[in-house]
């Protein structure tokens, strides 16, 4: 029994995967489905009532210029935040993929800020960055900088925003290429010190390749968690200035929440679900043509 | 050493459960205001109590300690960001309290969607008496010419001033600060002070803040006597000259640098207390803190600090205000005695009203605003005007908090991004007529 | 040895220009901690404060007075961790399943999968807030628990891991007859435990900063978590007039994250030397 054992089809294999799709299906695709439905009506969330409108909810998002913005918005800060994310969490992740002790601080430290919850996280940045007596602001005043208002600045606001949510979570990447860099077998490393290969090389020819898979998963998550963004721009601009930062889902949460509207909130949170599935299709197609065979 | 006991007594009650007593008549009580179970947790008597929720914690607790007919209060502390979504999630749960703290503002749509149990009769019978409720807290309350709820406070818009800093620019009137009476007088008035201190007359939270800028506006408009709303609260009418002058009297000062910029709500407080600014506009709420903090030494408003109502700048006397309500749920009680126990609970509040006014907010109690008591807290008797000239938005506009937001965002980009007003305008109109056609109720 | 492994000058370089970005990184969670042990009242006025006196413990006692507290750790804790071990069991087998096994329909049901992982959050949130109600979920443990066991990043993480384990290892273990899930569990979870470790941090982390699910699904305080709860306990206006205490009750709730990652840790970063 070689290869053939392992690539033989029996159904009874399907109770590996079983437990996880029962439950996926009965708590994720069916209320989707029931969500699909409430898209084609106009839902009050409070009184709970009812009545079909078909497309209309669709129409009028296609109208809405609030939400083409939101739309623009979101993927701006998914396009800004997510090769940051991606080429910074594996430099630090390559940079400190060593034992000792002084990696391990400066792993916990990277870390760290991404255990705190995103209000205590956008409450102390709104101090940090607070107009004049502001930690940022002191420091550019003493280095002699203009003081720019990065939160109210229609230009400033999501770039700012995007950069504080790296600092938050660079953790969790980065320890996912951490684990990924574990899988590499040693053997390719002491093949590459037989042919006394230097570092940048062992890093393009050896490294790199092999965390194909991995680059492609972080960004992948990354892609999906930031087209979700949410908490901390409500937190600190509330999706201002002049509506230049207010992403997707917050505008979902205030029409179900503030406007009662849920109908016309999950018809949203559809075109996002369209949307996040273009991306995410194209990241999944592009590591399959790198690889062929199985998927 | 006395705060360690009563953490070590705290530890040990979490401990041991409460034993079940069928004389016992339980009902939850669902509110914000946070929590101070260390301070006042087992303080027993209301006239203790300080600050919001010191109050309403010794509120609670000399009810259950002295009702005397087996009612107990559970209280069920909601956080206040998003207590509108916890409250909605557990009325579609069907995991209703018996009685909640709302905000006037907020109980519409809940009223008009049958949430609420109507409470006119029921007050008339236990003797709550609604021809005491002042006028707004009237209004507030009141739905199809029916009261729904109890109103606890109504709390209002009001500048809260740095009287050194106006004797400094020279803006005094026997010994208290001189207020503007038009929006001319305002605009040269500010000028006067940015001469004479170098600062700017206002601190405004305008950054990442849409009541704030809301309730300014709304108050500047209904100074004019001009209706924002319709009469049956479908649609708004932001081309009217009344917002005109708002808007542009809101945008010039900001852009004439009278306002400090980029503020945020804790940034403007922060302004105001180390007298960067002249006068903040805030709410009711901060007094007592504000208060406290002008008696430290080297306290920037050691040179005197005042609170006013919002000036008069036009025509009418009239200032934002709204109010906190207590609400009783349809299916809130499981049986008659449990709402009978309810409401006892609020003639109980309704006796202790004038404590809570210890908390800056204002009384809904006639009596209670023309007591000598209620006048000798620092300060009140001049904001008494406001429990007849407070206005908010009418009663028949329906989901307020989204309104509020679509308003006081464009408000905001007014000033933060320096929008044309007739682009507000039109921008604001077009989507809050579009929101009130889509509100069902 | 790992040519990336040797010492030298760029080496000691780098180490230091990581040092001093670390400690830009840590600044503002030191400015936490320092403002946690300030009075409320005082950082009412001012914040731009960070060693220099007054100092105060009450915001700490503040959070131990509350009677609560430790039922919502608890709350917290047990649910974060029933989560995290049904999300690491359940995206293990199915994981195992999808990169390793053959059976009818599996490409289908990969895809159906991996369609989970652009569906957000939102599309879900209500109805399944809706379901839960109706089944009277509200206010239970497994109300909390249950919604995070389908997220699919997980499957897809494990699935990617396991493919890249080299098939020699599994053939052999066939060899000597072993049942594939023998095989499973003896040799390939055994090398997965840097990919375990990061699913489970990252599951027990979303599940203890989680914070519109626990709202709306928990809404009595005896069931609240304790980021929930705590946040509870604030007063209306906490950002500017109980600063001090926010600050007290960050550091509070995530303490304990911050414990297990330094636990688990090691396991991420395994044996490198021996590379």
């Amino acid at each position: 029994m070689s290869a053939v054992g392992l690539r033989a089809s029996r159904p009874a294999y399907a109770l590996f995967v079983l437990p996880f799709v029962a439950l996926y299906a009965a708590l994720l695709i069916w209320p989707l489905l029931k969500g699909v439905f409430i898209s084609f009506h106009d839902h009050d969330l409070l009184s709970n009532e009812s009545f079909w409108v078909g497309l209309a909810n669709y129409a009028e998002l296609w109208d809405d210029e609030v939400f083409r913005q939101v739309v623009g918005n979101t993927i701006r800060f998914v396009a800004i935040s997510t090769p940051i994310f991606v080429i910074l969490s594996l430099s630090l992740a390559l940079a400190l993929n060593r034992p000792g002790k002084l990696a391990f601080l400066l792993r916990a430290t990277f870390f760290c800020a991404s255990v705190f919850s995103v209000t205590l996280v956008t409450l102390v940045w709104k101090l940090a960055l607070m107009p004049g007596r502001g930690l940022l602001p002191q420091l550019l005043t003493a280095l002699g900088l203009p003081e720019l208002p990065l939160l109210t600045d229609e230009n400033l606001a999501l770039l700012t925003v995007a950069l504080i949510t790296v600092w938050w979570i660079i953790g969790l990447p980065m320890i996912l290429f951490l684990s990924a860099l574990q899988q590499i077998p040693a053997e390719l490393y002491e093949a590459a010190a037989l042919d006394n290969a230097s570092r940048w090389r062992t890093l393009t020819r050896v490294t790199l390749p092999s965390l194909k898979r991995a680059i492609v998963l972080v960004a992948l998550i990354e892609l999906i968690r930031q087209f979700q963004v949410f908490p901390q721009i409500l937190l600190m601009t509330n999706g201002g200035p002049n509506n230049s930062t207010r992403p997707i889902v917050q505008f979902i949460y205030e029409q179900a929440f503030m406007q009662l509207s849920l109908g016309y909130a999950t018809a949203a949170s559809q075109v996002l679900l369209a949307i996040m599935l273009v991306g995410v299709s194209a990241q999944i197609w592009i590591e399959r043509d790198k690889k062929g065979g199985r998927a | 050493m006395k705060r360690l006991l009563l953490i070590a007594a705290a530890l040990l009650a979490a401990c041991s459960p409460p034993p079940d007593d069928p004389s016992r008549t339980e009902i939850t009580l669902m509110r914000f205001f946070g929590s101070c179970e260390s301070k006042f947790g087992a303080v027993n008597d209301v006239r203790q109590g300080v600050g919001e929720c010191g109050i309403v914690t010794t509120l609670v607790n000399e009810f259950n300690a002295t009702n005397g007919e087996g009612i107990v209060v559970r209280t069920q502390i909601g956080e206040w960001g998003p207590y509108y979504d916890q409250l909605t999630a557990r009325l579609v749960a069907k995991d209703v309290p018996t009685v909640a703290v709302m905000h006037e503002s907020a109980l519409g749509d809940y009223v008009r969607r049958k949430l609420v149990r109507p409470l006119h009769e029921d007050f008339a019978r236990i003797g709550i008496p609604v021809d005491d409720f002042t006028e707004h807290a009237r209004r507030g309350v009141s739905f199809g010419g029916k009261v729904h709820a109890l109103p606890f406070d109504t709390w209002a818009w009001l500048w809260h001033l740095n009287t050194g800093l106006f004797k400094q620019a020279g803006l005094v009137q026997g010994g208290r600060a001189k207020l503007p009476g038009s929006p001319e007088e305002l605009i040269a008035q500010a000028e006067q002070f940015k001469r004479r201190t170098g600062k700017p007359y206002f601190a405004w939270a305008v950054a990442n803040e849409t009541a704030a800028n809301f309730r300014s506006f709304l108050t500047l408009v209904a100074q004019q006597g001009a209706p924002l709303f319709s009469s049956d609260g479908k649609s708004i009418d932001m081309r009217q000259p009344a917002v005109m002058k708002a808007l542009t009297l809101m945008q010039r000062l900001y852009a004439e640098g009278h306002v400090k910029p980029h503020l945020d709500y804790a940034a403007a407080n922060q302004a105001f207390l180390n007298g960067e600014a002249g006068v903040l506009l805030v709410g009711t709420w901060t007094l007592d803190q504000f208060l406290r903090e002008a008696d430290k030494p080297g306290s920037a408003l050691a040179g005197g600090y005042e609170v006013v109502p919002f000036p008069q700048l036009y025509a009418k006397k009239a200032v934002f205000a709204d109010g906190h309500a207590w609400a009783l749920f349809e299916g809130g009680a499981k049986t008659e005695r449990h709402h009978q126990a309810a409401l006892r609970f609020l003639k109980f509040v309704w006796s202790r009203s004038g404590e809570w006014a210890r908390t800056g907010h204002l009384p809904v109690s006639r009596q209670v605003a023309d007591s000598a008591a209620f006048k000798q807290l620092p300060m009140r008797a001049g904001l008494t005007e406001i429990t007849e000239t407070g206005v908010g938005m009418p009663g028949n506009v329906p989901t307020q908090r989204a309104i509020e937001l679509l308003i006081g965002e464009d408000v905001a980009n007014l000033m933060l991004s320096n929008k044309p007003v007739a682009e507000v305008q039109a921008n604001v109109e077009k989507r809050v007529n579009t929101a009130l056609k889509k509100a069902r109720r | 040895m790992n040519p990336l492994l040797r010492r030298g000058w760029f080496d000691r370089l780098l180490m230091a220009g990581l040092c001093l970005l670390a400690l830009a990184w840590m600044l503002p969670l030191l400015w936490v901690l320092a403002l946690s042990f300030k009075p409320n009242e005082f950082l009412m006025a001012r914040t731009d404060v960070f060693l220099a006196p007054p100092y105060t413990l009450d915001n700490y006692l503040d959070i131990l007075g509350t009677s609560a507290v430790f039922r919502w750790l608890g709350n917290s804790a047990l649910v974060a961790l029933l989560q995290t071990a049904g999300v690491l069991v359940l995206s293990s087998l199915a994981g195992y399943g999808f990169a390793r096994c053959e059976f009818p329909g599996r490409r289908w049901l990969f895809a159906f999968v991996l369609f989970g992982l652009a569906v957000p959050a939102q599309s879900v949130f209500i109805p399944l807030h809706h379901q839960f109600t109706s089944w009277g979920l509200q206010n239970t443990h497994a109300g909390l628990i249950l919604p995070g066991l389908a997220a699919p990043f997980g499957v897809y993480l494990m699935t990617q891991y396991f493919k890249a384990i080299p098939l020699e290892l599994e053939e052999a273990a066939l060899l000597d007859n072993a049942s594939r899930l023998k095989t499973f569990v003896r040799v390939i979870l055994p090398l997965s435990l840097p990919a375990q470790a990061t699913l489970g941090i990252f599951t027990f982390l979303a599940c203890w900063n989680d914070y519109l699910w626990p709202l709306v699904i928990a809404t009595q305080p005896d069931m609240y978590t304790l980021t929930r709860g705590l946040a509870s306990t604030q007063t209306n206006f906490a950002q500017s007039e109980g600063l001090g205490f926010l600050m007290a009750q960050a550091v509070f709730a995530g303490a304990p994250v911050l414990l297990l990652y330094l636990f688990f840790q090691k396991h991420l970063v395994s044996a490198v030397s021996s590379r």
